[in-house]
């Protein structure tokens, strides 16, 4: 594999921290225990729990291995390399845009450029189906997932209040960050109209500094990239640790298909280098962590015969379910100057329309977030919500620093119509590329007209002179979703595939519904329970069919450096 | 650049040859640039210093889309020297093929995207003032650019009925405002500001400037009275069907 440190020495995470080396490797023929396609929120804490507990372990990632100083800059346009900017097709009443807005490429994948917004799913989110008859319960419930949920939020370790008043109250290790001025127009239009906020958290953005991790520096610059190596992302959190324990990344790899054996079990990948050679890594088992329009096309593209539409879709499932939040932009114009550059994007929020309130006429609800689009970004919600081109452009453009924007983030339903299939169209290694068909129903709509008409509310009563609406969506959901029944879903609690023993599915694509929360921390915090299991389980993945369901125990052994001796507080 | 635009007859001030426009008249981030990172440097510097040579359009078509962009995103307030260069960066993107991840079911490639919108353009301009879209006034051309605009293209083209022109709008202002505010000089000429690692910010609230960056000092100006493109007063247009933000912001 190519070397990790370039030429002018060592390989940095960060101003402090460098990549351990050398790196081990395996040749194609020799079989691993796990190879795992995908090194982003999910592929890369699986790497690290699994280094750890002894087994070896091959991560496939099919964008770059970024040296933060030399790779990545403070710049907006500079940045283009960090998102998924290969072809894909999107259609649908409502198409999402993809790309920068929601799809990383390269070891970090998506927790690179995310905004590090960290709160925990409501125990609500697990029993959707349950509560309210829409959408789907999840097959595990919160108070399952809590635990790992507070270690991760240590091994981030998350910043935030000491007080989180929403779902199940809870504090965070590291204190709150300072308010921005997007932030203290959230505060202050939320305190007007009496609803609840918080402030400074909780972000994966250290509020002081953690091991080889300096603390933010509130350049604004987190959707970039954090050259800092205060925002987490799995490249500085767990990629190091799982380096040291004997993990190999494979940068450059770019997975085309699952191999199934005669026997019903999965034996390795097929994967294309840089070059576009290809390659077979022999595996025990296999991990599908593409997030959730690659690891339907990865698994659509291995359809073979016994599954001629896709590895593991008996069901009928895969690919189906698809969900994005409503993302609205709220932005609106001060008389003061705000300059919203400053400050981490996301810095202060409210969960107050979070759950079901029947009186709405809709089912579950949203967030209040801030959000802060650096010129281009700006520039572009300006042609969307104001219709702004020549002069009026350049005019709303100088008053930049006068406006400040708030981001709706609302639960979007599961449904069986907003799905990921193959195109027509092949990208460059032949591979047939991913259509996004993305529709809003009446739930959805009704949703995202209450909560963007409260957001434009909380602006206006902030003290904004004008206020517009721009829509969007963030994040990406569902698509391979889990559930107890085989014949509705495409994995189990634990990420196996109903179908294939020794073939898991493990990111954000096995979410049966979204909440209004990021879903980052979720994320990681499933990872860690799978591999957990996984861990639990031994050898029985690679051998037997043996589906033992009982939660797994944690393993609070495994952790990265630096994660002993935090806590989560909790003030009641 | 298009410097043909009537001078004005409105209130505020009339637009003129500026070294920087904008509220923060002795704002420089390049002057910042000793205290950036080096990849950074290297990036933003090669910006200002290295326009690429265009190579996707014909010459023909580079003149007509000019005519576009100078619209568009008009530079008629900045000096000869100070005009940050668009169709050049927007030719590079597409001459090296460079994707933005997506592409929408109902457009077509971007590259057919733009030669087939600036032939409709001209054939456009042709048809309802009998001369090429650059020989028009400045009035005629935004004419029929606000027509694409509001999306109802007038005349109507044939093309229209096959490309989405609310798409191919989105797709034209997001390349145009992509290449001006990634420009250090649009970054001045706003407030922004730019690169801030590794120093960073230390007054995060009430809008303050750091110790290196200056105040606001508005002025009224007024766009050109021949030009269509100041925002309507009552607001933000319908929203275009299914046109929704490209930006990552949350």
């Amino acid at each position: 594999m190519a070397l990790l440190s370039g030429k002018n020495g060592a390989h940095r995470l960060g101003p402090m921290q460098t990549l351990p080396g050398p790196m081990r490797t395996w040749s194609d023929n020799e079989p691993v225990d796990y190879c795992i396609v995908g090194v982003g929120s999910a592929g890369g804490v699986l790497l690290q729990r699994l280094a750890r507990a002894g087994f070896s372990v091959v991560g496939l990632e099919a964008g770059p291995f970024w040296d933060t100083e030399k790779d990545w800059v403070s710049d907006e346009k500079g940045s283009h390399e960090l998102y998924w900017n290969d072809l894909r097709i999107t259609g649908g009443t409502h198409p999402l845009a993809l790309g920068a807005n929601n799809s990383g490429k390269g070891v970090g994948g998506g927790s690179v450029h995310w905004a590090a917004f960290t709160p925990r799913f409501h125990p609500s989110d697990f029993r959707v189906y349950t509560e309210d008859g829409v959408g789907a319960d999840w097959p595990l419930s919160y108070w399952d997932l809590k635990p790992w949920y507070e270690l991760l939020e240590r091994e981030i370790p998350v910043a935030g209040p000491a007080w989180f008043p929403w779902g199940d109250p809870h504090g965070h290790p590291y204190g709150p960050h300072p308010l921005g001025g997007v932030g203290d127009v959230l505060v202050r239009g939320c305190s007007k109209l009496g609803i609840r906020t918080v402030a400074g958290g909780p972000v994966a953005i250290l509020s002081a500094s953690h091991g080889d991790r300096p603390h933010c520096i509130y350049r604004g610059f987190c959707l970039q990239g954090c050259k800092v190596g205060a925002k987490a992302s799995t490249l500085i959190t767990h990629v190091p640790d799982a380096i040291v324990h004997g993990a190999e990344i494979r940068a450059h790899a770019m997975a085309a298909r699952i191999n199934l054996r005669n026997d019903g079990r999965v034996d390795g990948v097929v994967y294309f280098d840089c070059d576009g050679k290809e390659h077979f890594q022999r595996a025990r088992a296999v991990i599908v962590s593409g997030y959730a329009i690659e690891t339907p096309r990865l698994l659509f593209n291995s359809a073979c015969p016994g599954h001629s539409h896709g590895l593991a879709n008996s069901s009928g499932t895969l690919g189906k379910y698809l969900m994005a939040q409503a993302g609205n932009v709220v932005a609106g114009r001060f008389g003061d100057l705000i300059r919203l550059y400053k400050a981490p994007p996301a810095h202060a929020l409210s969960e107050e329309f979070y759950e079901t309130d029947p009186q709405r006429g809709f089912a579950r609800g949203f967030a209040i977030q801030t959000v802060g689009p650096l010129p281009i970004a700006f520039a572009k919600q300006m042609v969307a919500a104001m219709g702004a081109w020549g002069w009026g452009m350049r005019r709303v453009m100088m008053d930049y620093n006068h406006w400040a924007t708030l981001g709706v983030l609302g639960e979007i339903l599961p449904w069986e119509d907003n799905r990921v299939e193959l195109a027509d169209e092949k990208d460059r290694h032949g591979l047939p590329v991913a259509k996004v068909t993305f529709n809003l129903h009446d739930n959805d709509k009704k949703l995202i007209e209450f909560g963007k008409n409260k957001v434009m509310e909380v602006m206006w009563a902030a003290g904004a002179q004008q206020v517009v609406q721009e829509s969007r969506f963030a994040h990406l959901v569902g698509a391979s979703r889990m559930g107890k029944d085989p014949s509705t879903s495409v994995v189990d609690k634990f990420g196996r595939t109903h179908d294939i023993p020794n073939l898991f599915v493990c990111d954000g694509s096995i979410f049966p519904t979204q909440g209004s929360a990021n879903p980052g921390l979720t994320i990681q915090a499933l990872a860690a329970r799978t591999a957990d299991y996984l861990i639990g389980q031994g050898d029985a993945i690679f051998f037997s069919s043996r589906r033992d369901q009982q939660e797994p125990q944690i393993r609070y052994d495994l952790s990265p450096p630096f994660t002993r001796f935090k806590g989560n507080p909790r003030i009641a | 650049m298009s410097k043909r635009s009537l001078p004005t007859l409105a209130t505020g001030g009339e637009i003129r040859d500026l070294r920087q426009p904008g509220y923060y008249p002795r704002y420089s981030t390049l002057g910042q640039k000793k205290a950036w990172d080096e990849t950074t440097r290297h990036v933003v510097t090669g910006r200002v210093g290295d326009t690429p040579p265009v190579r996707f359009f014909s010459r023909e078509e580079a003149e007509v889309l000019q005519a576009i962009i100078d619209h568009v995103l008009p530079q008629d307030d900045r000096s000869e020297e100070r005009t940050i260069p668009i169709l050049p960066v927007i030719d590079e993107r597409l001459f090296k093929n460079e994707l933005n991840g997506f592409r929408y079911e109902d457009m077509p490639p971007d590259r057919d995207a733009y030669r087939l919108a600036n032939k409709a353009i001209d054939v456009m301009a042709r048809e309802r003032f009998d001369a090429s879209f650059p020989a028009l006034t400045v009035h005629r051309q935004e004419l029929i650019l606000k027509s694409l605009h509001d999306g109802e293209p007038d005349p109507a083209h044939p093309i229209w009925k096959t490309m989405p022109v609310h798409r191919f709008w989105a797709l034209l202002m997001e390349d145009c405002v992509t290449a001006y505010y990634a420009h250090p000089w649009a970054w001045d000429e706003i407030g922004f500001g730019g690169p801030a690692y590794p120093r960073g910010y230390m007054r995060l609230e009430n809008g303050l400037p750091e110790p290196w960056e200056t105040e606001e000092e508005r002025y009224e100006w007024n766009a050109p009275v021949d030009s269509l493109s100041e925002i309507e007063p009552e607001g933000a247009p319908p929203e275009h069907g299914s046109l929704h933000g490209h930006g990552g912001t949350h």
